[in-house]
This record gives structure tokens, C-alpha cells and sequence, in this order.
């Protein structure tokens, strides 16, 4: 490892992207380049792109895995782009990549670190990867406290939660917990149809129709006992839920009995593993940013000839960028061409209400009525939407089959069983489907990103437990699976686990474990039960 | 901009999580010597050099995961879960028998013969300014280190003269290196008159194997000869392939496989400077003074001899060979009983083979 000022040549090509970064008016935190090799490269992602990370055998296990796949030839070594954002962020480059190729990792990265630091999440922090190289230096010492044996066994357990992590959820830890040292944002109410009343007076009066018709008041014992309860349960243990909380891992880490040593453990694996959210939530933005600087970088370096190559720059790319059917989506594909054309739209005036109510083709077809700087539009959308915004307002079924989203192969087609009712068009390669649903197929994923949706509804289930609720997505969750992981949860929680999932409840307590049948728990009573004050789940 | 990553070194390494990883597949595979042993297809074990393919329950972390309804393994606990796949481990054929010994207890063979015949290698450690094979890394440092100082080489100045010298010339030269050389030989006694066969011969085939491995791996390969007899009424010596084909229904005298083995051991080999071994299957069920003799003959070889074995594999109630054995060799360091009667006590026939005197 070494840094980049030790090779004149990438020092010269990273002053020349970081120029013309401004030069676009680009807001960047401070990026640091570092030259790895392949091994290294191999053993920073293992370690979730940090570079030290406390010794566990999961990271072996994968690390073993990938030496043998890069030496049986299974795996290459070389990866595109590595960055940890944050400020400052930290880009690694491969040494074996040629000069050009890492202009363009380098122009790609500032495109990332761009996107962490004005994202509507707020994705970037000042030196995240500093904190976290001093957490591990913490949960080291944690390793010599607990000894080698507790603390594996305590690492292994947190392992099981980590598919758990919803710092972004709308039920994260902030909307959901009360806390004594003051709550966030409360939860609104569920929203459902309005009940049309009928108008007490003819003409309609609305400041006679609210004094004839007060709101209803709750009876005030019964709220001043709520109030008592909630002061009460707060006092006692310092949070309160008021709503299902899905980052359980988060809950466990902040709420969790643990030693010391402990709360390190789980307190590394959150900051490690929080960022996956972010990611996962604004792929296709982030790669599409990331993406769309590289180009615009990349063009002008190659108009100064500061580095040469541009037709393997185009076959690189353009790999990078081959379209993939929606249920693969490809985000540097997608989100490439989805703000190229988003630029185009904006510097047309395309983006607009006239636009949309344009009735004559010809006249839409020719739109031209600029104005606007399209690219502080852009940086407007990466500053407030994240991607399922972004695909459920710009993404129209003309620009899925412009895309080639819609465009499946043969043999594919004939594998998914697709009914033939749903083509427009085929050749003897490809097969393009029906463009209209398939919006929405894209947008479901971003309800559950296909991982269980499990939400703390109860902490103090049964004396002190902890409930669990797995909201239904029509999915089964591994059986064989849930009794081990309440295990490993119960060591964490350190008392009873149960978990509901469709008309069953699991329980681990006490080293025993236990199934029995309940009727089906809806998530919307939950919430309301909650939102009541009430407990979740109720024996008759 | 100073470099905060100094503190980690020069490398980013997985190398500690690797060493984890593999210390705790080492103690899995430990955990499974026993079923390698006892339930495993010991024909798999190769030779020294060759490696072994160890198979087992792969591990992932228990979670919350939509699911197969049931398949695969189950186990997860605190420690790390099954995730019904599986992971399979090349290991040299070295370290497993490493691993059986460390798990059976076995203790290393003493080796005799030691001094009398030796492995001669030459190692080139050593360096001098004559010989015969130059050592040209060596030779250009010096070179350079003389030019340098000499002002002939000189880049700033734009010289690049690079003399080699009679006396920066280097060469490697030989050691002779000698170590001890060990040569063993097995004798494997069959007895071909009682039924071998189905799960008998099994259980024959793996302790048999089991032993041709443990000695290959003390000696080293080249350094074992394994010689095979069969006996019913007469004593041969077979090729190994044949060691479990021959059979025959009759009568029964072992006394003469060993007579055979006593006579080879003196008549073909140096004793002084030889390691032996023999070991015995059979049923046990023998004719009149047959035990006695063997008795009497085990006396004589028992000086010569590091190691006798005598197993009898499914014995019956007219077995009577370890009886009348053990009457004059209880607990003896060099002579081994144990009876085989099911695949589960192969460990323990081992262990009564091969380790310390209980």
C-alpha cells in the first residue's frame, strides 16, 4: 500500500480529475488515493473497504474462498473502483491497472464522493474511516477482555443480526423509540379513507361546522394514564417503542445489556455494515452520478490528452454499461442513461407541466424551451429523492424499452416460462416484453429489497423479551433457521426472543425453544396498537 | 498529507482472520478424524505427497432469510451455523496423519537403525571467492559497491561503467548434508481359511490401510516395504492386491505365517539397522498347540521386531489366539492384542496398536 504522490504519473492525472471536478463545480470532501495490489484489494473488501478490521473467522472464510478462486482463475483480481466516502474519503486503485483506466477510477470516485456528500441520506461523515480504525483498536482490547472464546462466540452471534440493519427504514431508530433524552419525529397515522361527513349547515360554514362538531377528546383519565405509563417505562429502562423498529440491529446496540467490551463489538459491526443501507437504497443514483462524472472527466482529459487510451476507455465502458434485463438491473447502465437523459429533458424544458400536457406530437417531439441549468436540477433530485423516487417519477415505459429493461434472451425466456401475451417484439437473440409493468416490478423491490422484514414490536415481552414480528411478503421464512438465530439473538438480548411470523410464534428462552400457533397478527394492528400505547400482541 | 494508515503497517492483510479461519477448520477436521476413520473411505488416502479431499458441513451464520421450508443442515447455536452447503479442504497427506496422531495420541515411532545408513544431500549455504557455480546476485552487488566506490559508476555524472573483479566474484558452495535414514518393513499376516469377506474383509481392508499410511507417514513412502503373507495350512507370500482375494475353507495352522515372517526378517535383512513391524488378522479360532507355538516364536521375534500386532476381526467364542497370547505378553510395549468386531472399534484397535501402554 502505498499513497499516490509515490507515482508522479497518477499524482499528475489525480491533480488533472480533481481540476476539472471544480472546474464542473463538483462539491467534494478531501479524497485520498492509495495504490494497493491485488491481495490487498481482495482483503480491503473483505474488510467492507476499511483497512483494518478486528480478526474473525467469517472474514478468513471469505478471504480463503477468494485466494482460491483468483489463484483456480474462478475470480479476478482486479476491481474497478474501491471508495469509502466520508470526509475524508478513501479511493484505492489497483497497481496493475494501466494509466488510463485509473484516470477513470479516479473521475468515477469523485462522482461517488460528490453523491455521499449532498444525498438526501446524509451518507457522508467527517472521518468515518478514522472512527472506525479506532473501534477496532476497541474491540481488540474487547477480545483480550472477554477471551478469545466469548468473544468469538459473541462476534457469532451478532453475525445473525446483521441482516437486521434499517438505519433509513421509516421504522428506524429515531421514529420508532422514545427516548429520555427526547424523542424524534413521532410516527403519523396510518393513513386510510377519509370519511366524508355529511355538512351540518347549508351554506357550508367550516368555522360553524368545527364548533358544532368538536374533535373528539379522549377521556382525559385515560390519557393522563397513558402519559404516566409512557414516563414510567421510560424512566425505568430510558426508551419506550413507539412504533415496530426495523433496524433491530441498531435497537440491540443502543439497548442491549452488554458489558463494555460487548457494546464494542456490536457498536463496530453497526458502523461497518450501516452504510449498505445507503447504498442499497440509492444504487442506481449513485453508480448513474458516479458514472455520468466519469464521462464528462474523462472526455475533457482526453481532449487535453493528459492520458491516452480512449478507445479502450469506450470498450471499457461500454462493458461496464451493457443493459441487462430490469430483474438484473445494471445500475451503471441504468443510472447513466437515466441522467443523461434527465440532462437532456431539463436543458429542453422537457420536465415540466406544459410538457406533460402537451396534446400535439410533433410539437412535443420538437420541445426545445430551455432556461433551466440542468445540472443544478440534477444535484436538486441526488439533495431530495433517493432511487425509487427517482425511478417512480422519470422512469416512463418508453425509456424501459429505450433502455432495453424490457429486452430478455431467448433461451432466458424460455427458462422464466414467460407467457408470450406479454412480448411486443422479437428477433432470433431477443425477446421484448410488455414495458408497462415493469415500472412496478422495479418499484417493489424497494419495499423489502427481498430480505424479511423484521421489526422489534416489544421489549418487554413476557418479562423483560424481546418480540420480534416478521411482516408477511407472501415468503416463508428458512425454517431451520429461525430457532439458531433466535439463539444467537437471545445471547445478545440476554432473555427471552420470540418471533411472530405469520400464524406462529417462536420462542427462544432459557435454552429451550418453543413453537406454538396464534392467530395471524396484522402489521397495521400492530402499529395502531402501538401507536395506543397498548401491548402488540395480546393472548386471548 | 501525512498518512493516517501508517499505524496499520504496509500491508492490508486478512492474513490474522485467514489464520482463524484456519485454526478453527483444523480443530472441525480433528473433530472428524474419528468418522474419517471409522466411516470414511480410508482407499482415499494417498500417498505421501498427494493430498486429501476432507468434506464437510459448510458454516454461515444463522439469519433471517426467506426459506427452502426445511432443507439442509440445521445446527447453529452460538457458534457458527450449517447452511445445509458444503466445503471441501485439500490437505496434504501430512497434515492428516498429523491430525490423527495429535487426536488418537499416537506417539512418533521410535526409529531404529539410526547412524548406520544415511540420506546424503548437498545444500549450497555458503558462499566463497572460488568454486564453481557463481552466484551472480552476490557478485553484481559487490561489483556495484566496488564501482561505486572506485568512481566508475556514477549516474549524476553519467557513468555507467560496471567492473567485475576477480575478487567480488562469489560462488556457491556445497554442503554435504546427511540425515538419517530409516527403512522399515511390514509384514501383513492373513489368514485366508475363515470367511473374509463382506463386512469382515472391510474391516480388515481399513485397519490395514490405516497402518500402511501411519508407517508411510513415520518413515516416509520410499522407505517402507509392505510384504503380505496368507496362511490356512501353509504360509505364502502374496502380491498386496491378492492379500484379500485368496481364500479357502479348512483347516487352520497360523503358527507357520509366522515361522515364515521370522525367517524372512533374519535370512533377508539387516536387523541391526532395520525397523519391524507384523501385524495379524484372523479369526483366532485355532487347532491344538497351534498358540503355543505362535507364543514361542513371538519370543524370538519380539527382540528383533519394534512393533506385533495380533487382531482378531469378528472373533467367535472358539477365538482363543489373544487369550493364550496375552497369558505371556500382557501389557507388553512391543506386542499388541486387540479384537475388531465392529467398524466403530477401528479407533480403538488403533490407539491399542499404535499408542502408549495402557
Amino acid at each position: 500500500m502505498r499513497m499516490i504522490h509515490t507515482d508522479p504519473e497518477l499524482k499528475y492525472l489525480e491533480s488533472r480529475c480533481h481540476h476539472y471536478a471544480l472546474e464542473f463545480g463538483m462539491i467534494l470532501p478531501e479524497v485520498r488515493f492509495y495504490i494497493l495490489d491485488g491481495m490487498e484489494f481482495a482483503s480491503l473488501l473483505e474488510k467492507r473497504v476499511f483497512p483494518v478490521s478486528p480478526v474473525n473467522i467469517w472474514e478468513g472464510k471469505r478471504m480463503v474462498t477468494k485466494k482460491h478462486r483468483i489463484k483456480s482463475g474462478q475470480e479476478s483480481s482486479l476491481y474497478y473502483e474501491v471508495v469509502q466516502t466520508g470526509n475524508p474519503s478513501y479511493a484505492y486503485l489497483n497497481n496493475t491497472n494501466s494509466a488510463m483506466t485509473q484516470a477513470t477510477v479516479m473521475a468515477h470516485v469523485y462522482g461517488h464522493c460528490e453523491f455521499s456528500e449532498i444525498n438526501v441520506m446524509n451518507d457522508s461523515n467527517d472521518d468515518r474511516t478514522e472512527f472506525v480504525m479506532w473501534l477496532v483498536k476497541k474491540v481488540n482490547t474487547s477480545r483480550a477482555q472477554m477471551g478469545e472464546k466469548s468473544f468469538a462466540n459473541y462476534w457469532n452471534a451478532a453475525e445473525s443480526a446483521l441482516s437486521m440493519i434499517a438505519p433509513n427504514s421509516q421504522f428506524n431508530l429515531k421514529g420508532s423509540v422514545d427516548t429520555d433524552a427526547g424523542g424524534g419525529p413521532r410516527m403519523s397515522s396510518p393513513v386510510g379513507e377519509k370519511k366524508e361527513e355529511a355538512n351540518l349547515l347549508t351554506p357550508f360554514s367550516a368555522t360553524m361546522d368545527s364548533l358544532l362538531r368538536p374533535p373528539k377528546q379522549q377521556d382525559p383519565f385515560e390519557q393522563e394514564m397513558k402519559t404516566k405509563r409512557r414516563q414510567e417505562s421510560l424512566s425505568r429502562r430510558g426508551y419506550r417503542l413507539r412504533a415496530p423498529c426495523q433496524d433491530v440491529f441498531g435497537f440491540l446496540e443502543s439497548f442491549a445489556p452488554t458489558t463494555r467490551a460487548e457494546k464494542n463489538v456490536l457498536k463496530y459491526l453497526y458502523v461497518v455494515h450501516k452504510p449498505s443501507d445507503f447504498v442499497g437504497r440509492t444504487q442506481i443514483m449513485n453508480e448513474g452520478w458516479a458514472m455520468y462524472w466519469e464521462k464528462k472527466i474523462m472526455t475533457e482529459l482526453f481532449k487535453e490528452k493528459a492520458c491516452k487510451g480512449i478507445i479502450d476507455h469506450a470498450k471499457s465502458t461500454s462493458g461496464v454499461c451493457y443493459p441487462r434485463p430490469y430483474y438484473q438491473r445494471n445500475p451503471y447502465h441504468l443510472g447513466l442513461h437515466m441522467w443523461q437523459y434527465l440532462e437532456e429533458a431539463f436543458s429542453k424544458g422537457k420536465i415540466s407541466l406544459d410538457y406533460t400536457e402537451e396534446t400535439d406530437q410533433p410539437t412535443k417531439e420538437s420541445w426545445d424551451k430551455g432556461g433551466v441549468d440542468p445540472i443544478e436540477r440534477m444535484r436538486h433530485l441526488v439533495r431530495t429523492i433517493t432511487d425509487y423516487e427517482f425511478l417512480r417519477r422519470f422512469l416512463t415505459p418508453e425509456l424501459v424499452h429505450r433502455f432495453h429493461l424490457n429486452r430478455i434472451h431467448q433461451r432466458e425466456f424460455v427458462r422464466l416460462g414467460i407467457s408470450k401475451r406479454e412480448v411486443i417484439k422479437e428477433d432470433s437473440n431477443w425477446v421484448w416484453l410488455d414495458p408497462k409493468p415493469i415500472k412496478k416490478e422495479m418499484l417493489a423491490r424497494y419495499t423489502h429489497f427481498y430480505r424479511p422484514r423484521i421489526y422489534v414490536i416489544d421489549a418487554d415481552f413476557e418479562d423483560g423479551g424481546l418480540l420480534l414480528y416478521h411482516r408477511d411478503d407472501g415468503r416463508r421464512l428458512r425454517s431451520n433457521w429461525i430457532q439458531p438465530t433466535l439463539k444467537n439473538l437471545n445471547m445478545i438480548w440476554k432473555a427471552g426472543i420470540t418471533l411472530v411470523s405469520r400464524n406462529t410464534l417462536y420462542q427462544y428462552s432459557g435454552g429451550r425453544q418453543r413453537e406454538k400457533r396464534i392467530r395471524e397478527l396484522a402489521f397495521e394492528t400492530v402499529v395502531e396498537r402501538m401507536q395506543q400505547g397498548k401491548k402488540p400482541l395480546i393472548f386471548e | 498529507m501525512t498518512d493516517v494508515f501508517t499505524s496499520i503497517g504496509d500491508r492490508i492483510s486478512s492474513e490474522e482472520s485467514e489464520g482463524a479461519f484456519n485454526e478453527f477448520i483444523d480443530e472441525q477436521i480433528s473433530d472428524l478424524i474419528d468418522g474419517i476413520i471409522t466411516d470414511g473411505d480410508l482407499n482415499e488416502f494417498g500417498e505421501r505427497g498427494t493430498n486429501i479431499i476432507v468434506e464437510m458441513d459448510d458454516i454461515t451464520p444463522p439469519y433471517f432469510t426467506y426459506g427452502d421450508d426445511g432443507q439442509g443442515g440445521g445446527e447453529g447455536g452460538s457458534g457458527p451455523g450449517s447452511g445445509g452447503g458444503k466445503m471441501s479442504f485439500s490437505l496434504p497427506f501430512d497434515k492428516v496423519m498429523e491430525l490423527i496422531a495429535g487426536r488418537l495420541d499416537l506417539p512418533d515411532l521410535t526409529k531404529e537403525g539410526k547412524g548406520k545408513i544415511k540420506e546424503v544431500s548437498y545444500e549450497f549455504k555458503t558462499f566463497g571467492q572460488m568454486g564453481v557455480i557463481l552466484d551472480k546476485k552476490r557478485t553484481f552487488r559487490r561489483a556495484l559497491k566496488t564501482s561505486v566506490a572506485m568512481g566508475l559508476y556514477d549516474p549524476n555524472l553519467g557513468k555507467y561503467d560496471l567492473q567485475i573483479r576477480r575478487r567480488d566474484k562469489r560462488f556457491k558452495l556445497p554442503e554435504r548434508v546427511e540425515k538419517p535414514k530409516f527403512r522399515a518393513v511390514v509384514y501383513y499376516m492373513g489368514d485366508i481359511s475363515y470367511s473374509t469377506y463382506g463386512e469382515r474383509l472391510e474391516l480388515e481392508k481399513r485397519i490395514v490401510k490405516f497402518i500402511h499410511s501411519w508407517l508411510d507417514y513415520n518413515y516416509g513412502h520410499n522407505n517402507v516395504e509392505h510384504r503380505f503373507f496368507v496362511h490356512d495350512m501353509e504360509a505364502h507370500e502374496v502380491m498386496p492386491e491378492d492379500f484379500y482375494r485368496v481364500s479357502n475353507v479348512g483347516g487352520t495352522r497360523a503358527a507357520i505365517v509366522f515361522d515364515l515372517v521370522q525367517q524372512i526378517t533374519v535370512n533377508e535383512y539387516d536387523t541391526s539397522t532395520t525397523n519391524f513391524y507384523a501385524f495379524y488378522f484372523g479369526d483366532g479360532e485355532l487347532f491344538a498347540d497351534d498358540a503355543k507355538q505362535i507364543v514361542d516364536i513371538l519370543e524370538v521375534m519380539r527382540p528383533i521386531f519394534n512393533r506385533i500386532g495380533i487382531v482378531e476381526v469378528q472373533p467367535s467364542r472358539s477365538s482363543h489366539l489373544n487369550s493364550k497370547i496375552s497369558a505371556r505378553f500382557k501389557n507388553d510395549r512391543i506386542i499388541r492384542i486387540d479384537e475388531l468386531k465392529h467398524n466403530k472399534e477401528t479407533i480403538n484397535v488403533i490407539k491399542s496398536l499404535f499408542g502408549k501402554v495402557r
